[in-house]
């Protein structure tokens, strides 16, 4: 066996490819809990506002809802940073295009993030 | 047995600028091979056809090209394994020079960007040679048989979208050094392979394990190359 150490650089395309791993990990048990609790165990029809205020008056479930929006979306916006990469090959366009993406991140997942906690119902926990 | 050779055709020194296809009716045997179809039209249907081959037995891998639309070496690949109309085109991705014969400098650009050869400067203990253990040598074994035919890395969809992919080829011939406990160059390969344009271009299609015509395990040989550069072990 080769037992030689070396030493490599940190960047951030490295870490975008490890991300992607270990959130595509984390998301199989976020999305199929979600799926089968909210199709199957209540029923697509029985979800009203009252499911969901009371629902989300957890603190435990607004801290799922908030990481599987969070991950689920930033695993989609990184997919789809790869995509823009194939068509804009200039540095500083995917640069700008990454930001871009990253912008449209935290927006939506602040967005997502706000609707969870103010929809919230604390007197019905 | 007849069949029908679709071949592509584009030679702008005699004005065909525009790509067509020529059509040939054989008669052939089950078990010729592809390339002898091709040195049968050469020879006494049309002798403008140009394709490279040289030793014709799967190992100077000159003759890699789409056959009915997958990348294989015209020499491996016998008739009756196909169906016809039989259609041959030249490597996708790579600029094509004039029928079947395509531009190979950049895949070639990347093979070198690598360092494909050993790099140690110590003197071995005895003075002689790099002695290594049959389990050392075996660790790159896989590896060693790529013989740059450019099928792989021209079947992969992140090189068709982005040329200045270094492409599955030139990673597997990385691999082949970096994990030789003689060689001292892994962490420079390495750190040309962490780039954007490096192993994280890879998005794991395996067109280019499909597409080895020496079956290679060409996605496994990356993601090692993957795993070492996180870990820095060459285990």
């Amino acid at each position: 066996m080769n037992t030689q150490k070396v030493k490599t650089s940190k960047n951030i395309e490295a870490t975008a490819w490890r991300f992607m791993r270990l959130s595509g990990i984390l998301l199989i048990p976020l999305a199929w809990f979600h799926v089968l609790l909210q199709d199957v165990v209540v029923g697509v029809h029985e979800i009203d506002i009252d499911y969901v205020a009371v629902r989300l008056a957890n603190v435990g479930w607004q801290i799922f809802d908030i990481l599987l929006l969070t991950f689920a979306f930033a695993h989609g916006m990184n997919g789809l940073r790869q995509v823009v990469n194939d068509f804009v090959h200039t540095e500083k366009g995917q640069r700008r295009m990454a930001w871009l993406l990253l912008v449209i991140w935290l927006i939506v997942s602040a967005i997502g993030a706000v609707a969870v906690i103010a929809g919230a119902r604390p007197e019905l926990a | 047995m007849q069949v029908t050779l679709r071949i592509f055709r584009y030679n702008p020194e005699i004005g065909r600028t525009k790509p067509t296809f020529d059509s040939y009716n054989l008669e052939v045997e089950p078990t010729d091979r592809i390339l002898d179809l091709m040195e049968e039209v050469k020879a006494y249907h049309d002798g403008t056809l140009s394709f490279r081959r040289s030793c014709a037995h799967g190992v100077c891998g000159s003759d890699a090209m789409r056959i009915n639309g997958s990348n294989k070496l015209a020499c491996k690949v016998l008739v009756q394994d196909v169906s016809s109309p039989i259609t041959l085109e030249p490597l996708l991705g790579l600029r094509v020079i004039k029928d079947l014969i395509v531009d190979m400098e950049p895949f070639m650009e990347s093979y070198r960007s690598i360092l494909p050869y050993m790099v140690n400067d110590d003197i071995p203990e005895d003075g002689k040679e790099r002695l290594q253990s049959p389990e050392e040598r075996a660790r790159f074994d896989d590896t060693t048989k790529c013989i740059l035919c450019a099928a792989c890395t021209t079947s992969c969809p992140s090189f068709w979208s982005n040329g200045e992919y270094v492409g599955p080829a030139a990673i597997v011939n990385a691999h082949r050094f970096i994990f030789d406990s003689r060689d001292k160059a892994a962490s420079e390969r390495l750190e040309i392979l962490n780039q954007r344009k490096g192993v994280w271009a890879c998005r794991t299609a395996f067109n280019c394990t499909e597409a080895c015509p020496r079956e290679i395990h060409v996605t496994q040989a990356i993601a090692e190359v993957k795993r070492a550069v996180f870990s820095g072990s060459l285990e």
